[in-house]
């Protein structure tokens, strides 16, 4: 079920009612009905991945149960390697086993063996499955390092790994914010509720206008770059980084606005990644639970930056290569690991990778400095130019994308494949960039406005552009359900 | 809760007219004029209404259209006489030309190509084979002034059935509550964009759920099936023609061959049926001959279209 789908308008109010209705003030009911609604909205994308959701769930319920009721650290490490295989073995088989196959195939293959390749399986990808099993592995990981005290309640655990707002996409939430959440009673609160719904209709705007819009354009120039001028080109992937962000950030609005709904607080996953002045700044503002997740559980077991300068850039090499990886079993998302951890590192090595943690672009006025401007143009020009790896079907095809623009550097205006105009994409996109540029401080309130008046007319208008930009016939689902 | 509930209402009462002031306002939505059968049994637009058509969720077409006197739109009213030369252009929606200027379609085209000569267009969306040759009987005493009839024809499409006879379902549409809902304009712009076909799919799943009717799916034709079909249409083509009449010598269809079963074509070359095929035309000009954003034929589309009943008329 997606959230920009009929089925998702009529499912929501129906468990919303049903929540606070016939279950207020009765946790035990209300988190039981969570969980069946949150299996019932899985299991209409493939009811038997219901059983890999139930697997790692209650692997990692079991093993959080043992890790802390143990003494002995040997047997802890046990439990936690239980949790850790599990999950890391469901997401290798369903998500990379056939990476791994080919590429084992391809270097036969360059070192002159011939191998008949029967080993490959027809495997369908477990919608979420990047984002569950690295929830519930953070659960058996907090409690071993001693963070965390596991739940004795299988419901509530159960909610926490499988709660519909965020189960498929994230944002990927540790068990010491959500599962608290879970385990104490909620109240309706009509400002948290208000909050959700204004969030969900940004993020539907972000999804249905930003993204879904020019979805046709991107595919069009990435399906066909051998056709295209350098122009182009640059347009498509610099469409490419919009389309991504709408689709990716507005499905994040939309999770964190539903768990609104039902008195649940998630972490915000993107905060105007658009507006960073360093690359640094980029991940701290682009994908944030992922970018958290990587830093507690991998880059500073690994030593993080309080080790020499020379294992710290191993260690953030490590970092972005394994979230390159995540995101997709293919070399282009490898590649594109790599190529911002090049990005990186500069910035690590001059001390400039936290200077940005507490502050927004133009801080302190309306608009950005010039500096500011340039250093924003750059960070963007270079997200946009690893988008090509992020974007391209192969290594070679991305290859031949940058090829092309270097070789037919040219300047030939672009027709849209169904003719529409193409300055009315220009005109959204600075309307977006600039109003995101307004609201940059909270990603939390899209309509920080004291005005009623003033917010009827731009919810009125968002509603307006749904309809001006609704396309039928585009491909409505998330692009980060296929990670 | 109700605090909550009671905002919402509100707030979505207030958008809703908010959008439709909106779509007003831009023009967004289209104009759907009256329809009516009339006294010959003819279902038609209602006469002298103006409006304007509208494609594309951000109005990328823009056209108005003008029914005339008769019933149909055009720049000029229906007066044949045995002294003038007339041209009588009868078809669907692709005749009927509410995608563009009424003061360029395919007809004003043919009157700029060739001297001397009116051209009548009697386009109604959605009329089929039956539909045109009863309005052509209907209207016999007008249509024998008319020097050449030209009938708009897609075989798949316009002889599904060999005698005519009024379409509830299309007239259902002047229903009072459909009247009703159409003075909404963001409704009937909501409607064109698509918008509403998710929540009608949905209703439409419901039923069959409720209902537990099988499924229909569209299954693909076995050759003998396609056979039986083409067969069937041309049965009705013969129906049609022997029940409404059909002069050779006038009377013309406009057709696209490679749409068309070979069967029927055979048909109409060994009885002396004559017809323009435009596929060649179209097939020669790389150039789109539809519009964005529907099927219809586009200016370079209707361009080529009058070019060749032009041309077709010039060799009789």
């Amino acid at each position: 079920m997606l959230f920009n789908s009929l089925d998702y308008f009529i499912f929501l109010p129906l468990v919303f009612l049903t929540y606070w209705v016939l279950f207020k003030n009765k946790l035990t009911s209300q988190n039981l009905f969570l969980l069946f609604a949150s299996y019932f909205f899985y299991g209409l994308w493939d009811w038997r991945f219901l059983f890999l959701i139930l697997g790692s769930t209650l692997v990692d319920f079991i093993a959080g149960n043992k890790i802390y009721t143990t003494e002995k650290v040997n047997i802890k490490k046990i439990w936690l390697g239980v949790s850790i295989l599990f999950n890391l073995g469901l997401l290798g088989f369903f998500k990379y086993y056939n990476f791994f196959i080919d590429s084992w195939v391809d270097l036969m293959e360059l070192s002159g063996y011939t191998v008949n390749n029967t080993y490959t399986l027809q495997l369908i990808l477990p919608v979420g499955i990047s984002f569950y099993t690295f929830q519930t592995m953070s659960y058996s990981l907090d409690i071993y390092y001693g963070r965390l005290k596991p739940t004795t309640n299988l419901i509530d655990f159960a909610t926490f790994v499988g709660f519909f707002p965020q189960l498929v996409a994230g944002p990927i939430e540790r068990a010491s914010n959500l599962l608290s959440q879970i385990t104490n009673s909620r109240i309706f609160n009509y400002e948290q509720c208000k909050q959700g719904l204004k969030l969900i209709l940004w993020g539907l705007f972000k999804k249905i206008v930003v993204a879904d819009s020019i979805a046709p354009i991107v595919d069009d120039i990435f399906a066909n770059y051998g056709d295209y001028s350098a122009s182009t080109l640059l347009m498509g992937v610099t469409l490419f980084s919009f389309q991504v962000y709408g689709d990716f950030s507005g499905y994040s609005d939309i999770a964190i606005g539903t768990a609104k709904l039902f008195g649940i607080e998630l972490m915000s996953n993107f905060k105007f990644p658009n507006f960073s002045r360093n690359v640094a700044e980029y991940w701290q503002r682009w994908h944030i639970s992922l970018s958290t997740w990587f830093r507690h559980y991998l880059y500073i077991p690994l030593g993080g930056s309080r080790v020499s300068k020379l294992k710290s850039v191993r260690n953030i090499c490590i970092i972005f290569l394994v979230s390159g990886f995540w995101h997709g079993a293919n070399w282009t998302f490898i590649v594109w690991g790599g190529i911002h951890a090049l990005f990186y590192i500069p910035v690590f090595l001059m001390g400039r990778n936290r200077i940005y943690m507490d502050t927004v672009v133009a801080e302190n006025s309306w608009l950005p400095s010039l500096k500011e401007v340039a250093q924003i143009v750059f960070t963007f020009t270079l997200i946009t130019f690893s988008r090509v790896f992020f974007r391209s079907e192969s290594i070679t095809d991305a290859y031949l994308y940058l090829k092309q623009i270097c070789t037919h550097f040219s300047w030939e205006a672009y027709s849209h494949p169904q003719g529409y105009r193409m300055i009315d994409y220009l005109i959204l996109l600075s309307i977006f960039t600039v109003y995101e540029f307004s609201i940059r401080r909270d990603e939390r309130s899209p309509f920080k406005f004291k005005s009623k008046i003033v917010r009827f007319l731009l919810y009125s208008i968002i509603i307006l552009a749904m309809l001006l930009f609704y396309d039928d016939q585009v491909d409505r689902s998330f692009i980060y359900f296929q990670f | 809760m109700k605090k909550l509930f009671l905002n919402l209402i509100i707030y979505g009462f207030l958008i809703l007219i908010m959008l439709e002031l909106l779509v007003r306002v831009f023009h967004l939505g289209k104009d759907t004029p009256t329809r009516y059968v009339d006294q010959y049994n003819v279902e038609k637009w209602m006469p002298n209404q103006n409006g304007f058509a509208v494609t594309g969720n951000r109005r990328q077409n823009f056209s108005e259209y003008n029914i005339n006197q008769s019933g149909y739109n055009s720049y000029r009213e229906f007066n044949p006489t045995y002294d003038k030369k007339e041209i009588a252009l009868v078809g669907d929606s692709f005749i009927e030309g509410f995608h563009q200027n009424y003061y360029n379609s395919i007809g004003k085209k043919i009157e700029n190509l060739l001297e001397d000569v009116e051209v009548y267009e009697y386009g109604y969306a959605g009329y089929d084979m039956a539909d045109q040759l009863h309005l052509v009987h209907a209207y016999k005493d007008q249509f024998d002034k008319i020097d050449h009839v030209i009938f708009g024809i897609k075989f798949s499409n316009d002889l599904t059935r060999g005698e005519y006879s009024i379409l509830s379902e299309r007239l259902a549409l002047e229903s009072p509550l459909n009247k009703a809902l159409k003075k909404s304009k963001l409704l009937v712009y909501a409607k064109s964009i698509g918008l509403l076909d998710p929540p009608k799919l949905f209703i439409a799943k419901l039923k069959n759920t409720i209902f537990n009717s099988q499924n229909r799916k569209g299954s693909k034709k076995s050759p003998s099936n396609k056979t039986n079909t083409e067969q069937e249409y041309l049965n009705n083509f013969k129906q049609l023609v022997a029940t409404y009449g059909y002069d050779k010598q006038r009377f013309v269809l406009l057709l696209n061959s490679k749409e068309t079963s070979n069967i029927f074509l055979k048909y109409l070359d060994q009885n002396g049926f004559k017809y323009i095929d435009f596929y060649k035309r179209f097939q020669a000009s790389p150039r789109p001959k539809n519009l964005i954003y529907d099927r219809h034929w586009n200016n370079y589309g209707r361009t080529l279209i009058a070019k060749e009943i032009v041309s077709h008329l010039r060799t009789y």
